[in-house]
């Protein structure tokens, strides 16, 4: 192993986590500790985390963050009960040796076939019928501004996605920046308390915002001015006066807990844009949104 | 001459070792589809918006014409004096009443 590849290998290795139920918690302060640096994506992890004992619902989007991490990579099992952070550096020395990398589990072609078809081999045929690259083009729909007909996209986002809670799935369906229409397709997993205890759902949105060395210091127990506030903006999610983002920010940073229940997912985040809506969705609790998730 | 020679040669080998490169790192099907935390999508990501700034865009172009006017009528105000005053003083109304159409129709609403 050469000089750089040393290193390499004793900086915090990026580990991309697929947390399961009642990991939550232990996965982020595993992060916290500084043991490993937490990839926003599986492109730029080299470690795929596996925590806790993931339900057979989500197993086939594990394979897809899986195959999703640039070869070479390495998985890793974790059941909470040990400390992960030897096997998470033993699995980063692998990566960067380059030896013994874990093959795609997903077949390598596209999801529709399209090469060849059609007049002018895109797959179909005229303007919107072609596949190109194996994916049908986006149909037309209302915009609910002014009511243009224009393009609308819908995904599926979940079930570990960084910014939602972990087992949720939600369809959310874009019309150019802003959310059309969204549907709950599974609701988060189960967690312990401790995942929606006040420091930890205020540092989970200070990590949104952009100041993670402040959601750091709250999980260690210590204290954040409260100039942190003015970084949501003012009357996000209001129901009603007083009652925004921002206000139940504060109301973790003194230590309160939120509200028991969050409201209805369609209601809460039609209209808003992406970076809104998952300001909005992390200003409550992982438990308020599972419980409104099973409501719906 | 040699110069040009030298620079297109070496842009040439840069790009066929590029390409080279990317050949050999191409991404598999399942690593080029878009990321939603392990979430699926049909659709192809090419669609089409509106770019909802281009009323305020043509706004701010009005404007900046008025200044390639202003320029020329800047060296010539001296001689000309109140004439020339009342002949910008004109100008600038009509540029505000769009300035007030485009208020009405909502073209600085940010959203």
């Amino acid at each position: 192993m050469t000089l750089l590849r040393r290193l390499a290998a004793s900086a915090p290795p990026p580990v991309y986590p697929c947390i399961g139920p009642g990991m939550l918690d232990p996965v982020e302060r595993l992060f916290a500790s500084g043991c490993a640096r937490r990839a926003l994506s599986p492109a730029s992890a080299g470690v795929l985390l596996i925590a806790g004992v993931v339900p057979d619902r989500a197993a086939a989007a594990i394979d897809r963050l899986h195959d999703q991490v640039p070869p070479p990579r390495r998985t890793v099992g974790w059941s909470g009960a040990d400390e992960p952070s030897n096997s998470l550096h033993d699995a980063w020395s692998g990566v960067l040796s380059g030896d013994g990398a874990e093959p795609d589990r997903l077949p390598d072609e596209p999801p529709n076939e399209w090469r060849g078809k059609g007049d002018h081999g895109h797959g179909g045929e005229g303007m919107m019928g072609g596949t190109p690259y194996g994916r049908p083009m986006a149909m037309t729909g209302e915009d609910p501004r002014d009511g243009l007909q224009l393009d609308r996209y819908t995904m599926r986002v979940g079930p570990f996605a960084p910014m939602l809670p972990p087992g949720l799935e939600l369809e959310v369906t874009l019309q150019g920046d802003l959310i059309a229409a969204a549907r709950v397709l599974q609701p988060p997993f189960p967690q312990e308390d401790t995942a929606s205890a006040p420091p930890a759902c205020a540092a989970r949105m200070l990590r949104l915002l952009g100041l993670p060395h402040h959601a750091d210091r709250l999980l260690r127990g210590g204290r954040v001015r409260a100039g942190v506030l003015c970084a949501v903006p003012k009357g996000l999610g209001a129901a009603m006066p007083g009652r925004d983002a921002r206000a139940r920010l504060r109301r973790w940073l003194d230590g309160e807990p939120g509200a028991a229940q969050a409201p209805e997912f369609g209601a809460l985040i039609t209209g808003l844009e992406w970076h809104e809506a998952i300001l909005m969705l992390n200003s409550w609790s992982p438990e308020a949104l599972r419980r409104a998730a099973e409501a719906a | 001459m040699s110069l040009f020679v030298t620079i297109t040669l070496l842009t040439a080998l840069c790009f066929a070792i590029s390409a080279a490169a990317n050949h050999a790192g191409l991404a598999t099907a399942p690593q080029s589809a878009p990321f939603f935390g392990g979430g699926t999508s049909e659709p192809h990501a090419w669609q089409r918006y509106h770019f909802r700034v281009y009323t305020m865009t043509l706004v701010f172009i009005a404007f900046e014409m008025e200044m390639m006017f202003m320029y020329p009528w800047a060296v010539v105000f001296v001689e000309e004096g109140l004439k020339a005053m009342a002949e910008m003083g004109m100008f600038l109304g009509i540029l505000a009443i769009g300035l007030l159409y485009g208020w009405r129709e909502g073209v600085f609403r940010w959203q």
